[in-house]
């Protein structure tokens, strides 16, 4: 409880004595009652090899407060920063993503966490915010975003009206609103898929944590490593929980982060940051080749898992646990742990003890519990042959392209597949474009192959909302059935829009970047086994559109073509409006005379003066 | 059509005519000129790197080393694999791919023409940039036969280890896609179109693809194990089109000034810089531009404004596959530093020397000066007095009786014969000359449509058929018109008949200058003697030196020539437009059949119809 107070002695100078001293006495009260109602923090990281020498890992950072706290303003854990943006903005439900990379299904399988946790790439937001009606939203949505943009650092304050959707079937609120009337509640979703994220995101993230990254799971996030990862998400959510039985809501905030390391080359990082050609007797060359020799290497892939420790991915140990994570129910707090097939050997390079948790039921996974102030490393050792992962088969692979080619038209191609033999899926597929991408609805179609009956119908439900120049952007939200082992392709056609040419960003050539695709596949029971399929999503990659783009010296040209003119018109009319037209007969006729008697006729005159 | 002429000009017809003629002779011997000094320093510019992005050799390239073995151990691969099917070859690469844990597919492909099948698999991997979200990519690519049908032993094996070797770079941040066509003229066809699902029934799609290409390497080091002394660029797309300079550049710079590797162009192996290689040099480009065949597989994918080049190893030297490894990955390097597609530099230039260019406005002017030339001897023609026909000619003089402008002009024709007044005069009879021209036009459909529907081996005696027809057509079709006609439309006729003509030639180059220059100049260069083929029913000598000279300037004679210039058949050069245009999608004999031959066709009616007239005595 200590703790507590540490954490909430910022707050204490400002408040009159007695309230203080009320408070204390409440806190008190509250740990002697027992942990249900202040706030409660949990991490764990999970290590899951994956095929291809990667190694995925999942850091999940969870914290629990009663609501009622939270709405007085009195933040225990739970950031304050972000609190107070959230009940200034009348967020009730907050979802942010970075995600950088792309998670590679056909190799790792299902994402991690069916994929709630994942965002497209770049920054996606989406929130529930309580409003009296859609422009109050609106603006709410506007200074959510621009908070959030300066917290996180991200260019959230351009997810404007152009940029955000508000989708009818791809979210559901994951919270529990017993008390607030869900027809107050407008969801808004917003993504930049340009955003590139990098550590200036990551240390605001940390900052978030109880621990701040000095203690804990966390000390692993480094931002010169998590940046290397193939894959790489972070996310942020916040929303009320209510419990069935008590009615108590708590606000929850969970902060996760998936990376996806590449093993051999995160160590080979370590070795020598250019990846020069090895030495000679460094290759691994398969000798059963006629021609082997030491001239000739058939390169041998694969033949072992390379070791590797916590230390040598993240370039430094776990520093302990963090205290707010080590004093909780024994079954909550394995904070590490790894999935490995038990027959793995694993050793424990560590300088104190450590204390393996017990995994009744899962004889794969191991897990271990940090404790203050005790570093932490996990070592693999080198694996001859090779163990095969296991992979989670996925509910669905989705992939997006576009089609064709030029300045004026183009298409969109989506392959949905379903690998599952006997169930068919019921996604939802969501699609937000930039108002310069106009699609033809008329040629949104849907394919199955391999074909089945004409009667069969793929798309059972579709809402679009047309984009407005320079307003919105289009939404197209479609749900429809894959059928069971078979590859559903959506096309659509669309035609570019030519901007202005202030419109344009200054690299636009590199083209425009178009938000992923979002499938949702709603909760389900599968047909065949009748087991329930939980709320899953999947993003596709994103795009990059290449729009007609003006010559930019053009404007240059036409600014220095109009000068001349105008200075050539100037000239002259100056020149009219000025100058004396006099006949030529009008003119004393002066002749070197003439001059002289002048001349001396003004100097007379000066005189005289 | 009241041309504004001074006063005195509208008097004195013949000045205004001997203007034009003039304007259009300078016009012509300007143009041809002007292109003689471009390769000087004066008219030349030296390259430069205009995207500042690319940094061209300013990192430092590692492979080689123990790399190397591993290239020779995979040159071994392609050998054993050397006479194997498309598919087992297709396999054996997507195999080794695999192991380097890169993501395979593979795309079946087969094209009709020219009563061939061209079918082959090609096979690619695709390295996911390690942090990168699949929005841009760029292409290694080695074809397994090069454009020569040699087995690609370096160019693949080097591109199977550097897939190996780029997968260990943490900093690429767009995907790199390797490519292995099967061969060099329909696979990267059928790939590129596949990629931007274009393609057509025959061809697969693509399983695995990623973003939008922003350029291409093609790598060629055929044949056994040999060092070499030179790379040899090429650049050449379809239908004339050119990568960006900028891509040229970059790997002339990275070779020359990083590797101390020698780079030529166009085949001209031992350029010394001086004004005759220059011109050799920006010769041999133009007639690669203007043919607008695929020199390379880089060529399918310039259509779709990818930038791509090939890299061919050429001679005997000292440079290895280390050599060529360092410049392909220092070329990947500086395409890896792009951020946005190349645009910065010139796509519009003709080369004369590896680090010396002109750009479309230096050059542009020869060739358009050649289209105004035929334009303004078309206008000439149409202001001529001889393409008013004689009887209308009365006609016309008792109905403008009345108004007093057009009493002048009766006063005008009574004069002496050379002074004629342009606006006025007799109607000119457009009937007969407008329906000649146009039905020629038409008739180009049926050469176009014969060529490239028959098969190779029935393509030669086609050929010859069709020569003969088209000797002999002109001369029916005059005679035709000669007899059916009255004797004093015949001349107007002939004579207007050429006006549009060469209107409709001088437009059409003019336009196509802008586009596909060097195609524009070779036609106007060919097409000069139209300007002055005219009928001649009084003098049969002069007719007879015009019609040599219209066969000898034929589309049939500059047929002949390139099939010279390459030592092939005229068959062969028929087959492979006809590949070209089922395949590639290559327009050149569009553009001969149906804009050059029947501008020929009209040239020779007006020459031959001398003849015609002078046996039949109706030269009026």
């Amino acid at each position: 409880m200590t703790l507590s107070f540490t954490c909430s002695h910022q707050w204490l100078p400002s408040l009159p004595l007695h309230i203080l001293s009320r408070l204390l006495t409440l806190l008190l009260f509250l740990n002697f009652t027992g942990n249900a109602v202040a706030d409660t923090y949990k991490e764990k990281l999970d290590l899951q090899p994956l095929s291809g020498q990667f190694l995925l890992a999942s850091f999940n950072f969870q914290s629990h407060g009663p609501i009622e706290a939270f709405n007085k303003q009195m933040f225990q854990l739970f950031p304050r920063s972000l609190g107070q943006i959230l009940q200034y903005t009348h967020t009730r439900e907050l979802h942010l993503r970075f995600a950088l990379g792309r998670w590679d299904s056909e190799l790792w399988g299902a994402q991690p966490g069916d994929g709630q946790n994942a965002g497209g790439t770049g920054v996606e937001t989406w929130a529930w915010v309580e409003a009296d009606n859609d422009v109050e939203a609106e603006a709410r949505w506007t200074s959510l975003n621009n908070a959030l943009s300066g917290l996180f650092c991200a260019s959230l304050n351009f997810i404007d009206s152009t940029r955000t959707i508000r989708p009818v079937m791809s979210f559901n609120p994951t919270g529990d609103y017993p008390t607030t009337n869900t027809s107050s509640l407008f969801l808004l979703h917003g993504s930049l898929p340009k955003e590139p994220v990098c550590t200036e995101n990551l240390t605001p993230f940390l900052k978030l944590l109880p621990c701040k990254g000095k203690s804990g799971i966390s000390t692993l996030l480094d931002g010169h490593k998590l940046f290397d990862a193939s894959f790489q998400s972070m996310s942020i959510d916040v929303r009320p929980i209510c419990s069935p039985h008590t009615g108590a809501c708590d606000i929850e905030i969970q902060q996760t982060i998936d990376m996806v390391l590449d093993v051999s080359r995160s160590l080979q990082r370590r070795d020598s940051p250019v990846p020069r050609p090895r030495e000679q007797h460094e290759l691994i060359c398969d000798t059963s080749k006629s021609y082997a020799s030491n001239e000739y290497c058939y390169p041998m892939d694969n033949s072992f898992d390379l070791p590797w420790s916590l230390s040598d991915l993240f370039g430094r140990t776990i520093s302990g646990g963090c205290p707010f994570a080590i004093n909780l129910p024994v079954e909550e707090t394995s904070h590490v742990c790894i999935h490995a097939p038990e027959n793995r050997l694993k050793t424990m390079e560590t300088h104190e003890e450590v204390y393996p948790t017990s995994t009744e039921g899962k004889p794969d996974l191991q897990c271990y519990m940090l404790r203050e102030n005790v570093e932490f490393d996990l070592a693999f050792p080198k694996q001859q042959p090779p163990t095969t992962p296991l992979r989670q088969e996925p509910l669905l692979y989705a992939e997006r392209s576009f089609t064709g080619h030029g300045q004026e038209h183009g298409g969109v191609k989506t392959v949905l597949r379903n690998p599952w033999p006997n169930d068919p899926i019921e996604v939802v597929y969501l699609e937000s474009l930039p108002w310069f991408m106009k699609p033809y609805l008329h040629t949104f179609k849907a394919r199955v192959l391999p074909a089945k009956g004409l009667g069969e119908e793929v798309i059972s439900e579709l809402y679009y909302r047309p984009a407005l120049d320079r307003k919105r952007g289009t939404q197209l939200e479609a749900k429809l059935i894959v059928p069971p082992n078979s590859v559903v392709i959506l096309t659509y056609d669309f035609e570019k829009a030519v901007l202005r040419y202030t419109e344009y960003p200054p690299d636009a050539n590199r083209g425009f970047d178009v938000a992923s695709a979002i499938i949702t596949i709603p909760p389900q029971r599968r047909r065949s086994d009748g087991k329930l399929i939980p709320a899953t999503s999947i993003r596709t990659t994103s795009l990059l559109l290449s729009l007609p783009t003006p010559d930019f010296s053009m404007p240059y040209n036409v600014i220095i073509f109009t000068s001349t003119i105008m200075a050539l018109a100037f000239g002259s009319i100056f020149n009219l409006l000025v100058r004396r037209f006099v006949a030529v007969d009008e003119v004393q006729r002066m002749d070197l005379k003439g001059k002289i008697r002048g001349l001396i006729g003004k100097l007379k005159k000066g005189k005289t003066e | 059509m009241a041309l504004r002429v001074p006063v005195n000009l509208r008097k004195n017809l013949s000045v205004v005519l001997y203007a034009f003629q003039g304007l259009s002779i300078v016009a012509v011997i300007v143009g041809l000129a002007s292109l003689l000094l471009l390769p000087l320093d004066e008219y030349s510019r030296r390259t430069y790197i205009s995207e500042n992005a690319l940094l061209p050799g300013q990192v430092h390239a590692y492979f080689g080393g123990s790399e190397q073995n591993i290239v020779r151990a995979f040159r071994r691969e392609v050998d054993l694999l050397g006479n194997s099917t498309s598919d087992v070859v297709a396999e054996r690469m997507a195999e080794i791919f695999r192991s380097a844990g890169l993501k395979v597919g593979k795309q079946r492909y087969s094209y009709k023409a020219a009563g061939g099948e061209y079918t082959g698999e090609n096979v690619y991997a695709v390295l996911h940039a390690p942090r990168g979200d699949a929005t841009e990519a760029i292409v290694l690519c080695a074809p397994w036969r090069n454009i020569d049908h040699l087995l690609n032993e370096g160019g693949v094996a080097l591109t199977l280890a550097l897939s190996r070797y780029f997968k260990r770079w943490s900093l690429w941040s767009k995907d790199i896609i390797f490519l292995i066509s099967s061969d060099a003229r329909a696979g990267p066809q059928a790939w590129v179109d596949a990629y931007h699902d274009l393609h057509g029934e025959n061809i697969q799609s693509l399983s695995v693809k990623s973003g939008a290409i922003q350029g291409v390497v093609v790598v060629d080091y055929p044949g056994a194990y040999h060092r070499f002394e030179s790379l040899h660029i090429i650049y050449d797309g379809i239908n004339g089109q050119l990568p960006n300079l900028d891509l040229i550049n970059t790997a002339v710079q990275i070779s020359r000034d990083q590797m101390g590797l020698r780079t030529d162009l166009q085949e001209m192996w031992n350029h010394d810089d001086s004004y005759r290689h220059r011109l050799r040099t920006m010769l041999r480009g133009m007639v690669n531009q203007a043919l607008g065949h695929s020199t390379g597989p880089h060529s399918s994918f310039i259509p779709y404004h990818i930038d791509a080049i090939t890299l061919a190893a050429h001679g005997n030297g000292w440079h290895d596959e280390g050599s060529l490894g360092r410049t392909v990955e220092s070329l990947f390097r500086s395409l890896n530093n792009l951020l946005e597609h190349f645009h910065q530099s010139f796509f519009f230039y003709l080369l004369m020397a590896p680090k010396r260019f002109v750009s479309i406005g230096t050059y542009l002017p020869s060739a358009m000066l050649l289209a105004v030339g035929l334009t303004l001897t078309a206008i000439r023609l149409w202001v001529d007095p001889r393409s008013r026909s004689g009887e209308e000619k009365v006609e016309n003089a008792e109905k403008s009786e009345k108004s007093e402008k057009d009493e002048k002009a009766k006063e005008d024709d009574k004069k002496p014969v050379e002074v004629v007044a342009i606006d006025s005069g007799p109607k000119r009879e457009l009937f007969l000359p407008m329906s000649i021209v146009i039905g020629v036009h038409f008739c180009g459909v049926i050469p176009f449509a014969v060529f490239n529907s028959i098969d190779y081996k029935s393509m030669a005696s086609v050929f010859y058929i069709f020569i003969a027809t088209s000797v002999i057509l002109p001369t029916l079709i005059s005679i035709l018109i000669t007899l059916t006609a009255s004797p004093h439309r015949l001349l107007p006729a002939f004579h207007l008949s050429r006006c549009f003509s060469l209107l409709f030639l001088g437009m059409f180059l003019s336009t196509l200058a802008t586009l596909n220059f060097s195609l524009s100049f070779l036609i106007g260069l060919f097409s000069l003697p139209l300007t002055f083929a005219r009928t001649t029913p009084k003098s049969i000598p002069l007719a007879l030196v015009n019609s040599i000279l219209l066969q000898l300037t034929s589309p049939f004679a500059a047929l002949f020539a390139v099939a010279g210039y390459w030592g092939l058949g005229v068959e062969d050069i028929l087959k492979e437009a006809s590949f070209g245009w089922w395949v590639w999608g290559m327009w050149t004999p569009v553009v001969v059949w149906c804009v050059w031959w029947p501008a020929w066709v009209v040239g020779r009616i007006s020459v031959d119809s001398s003849f015609v007239m002078a046996v039949t005595g109706k030269s009026s």
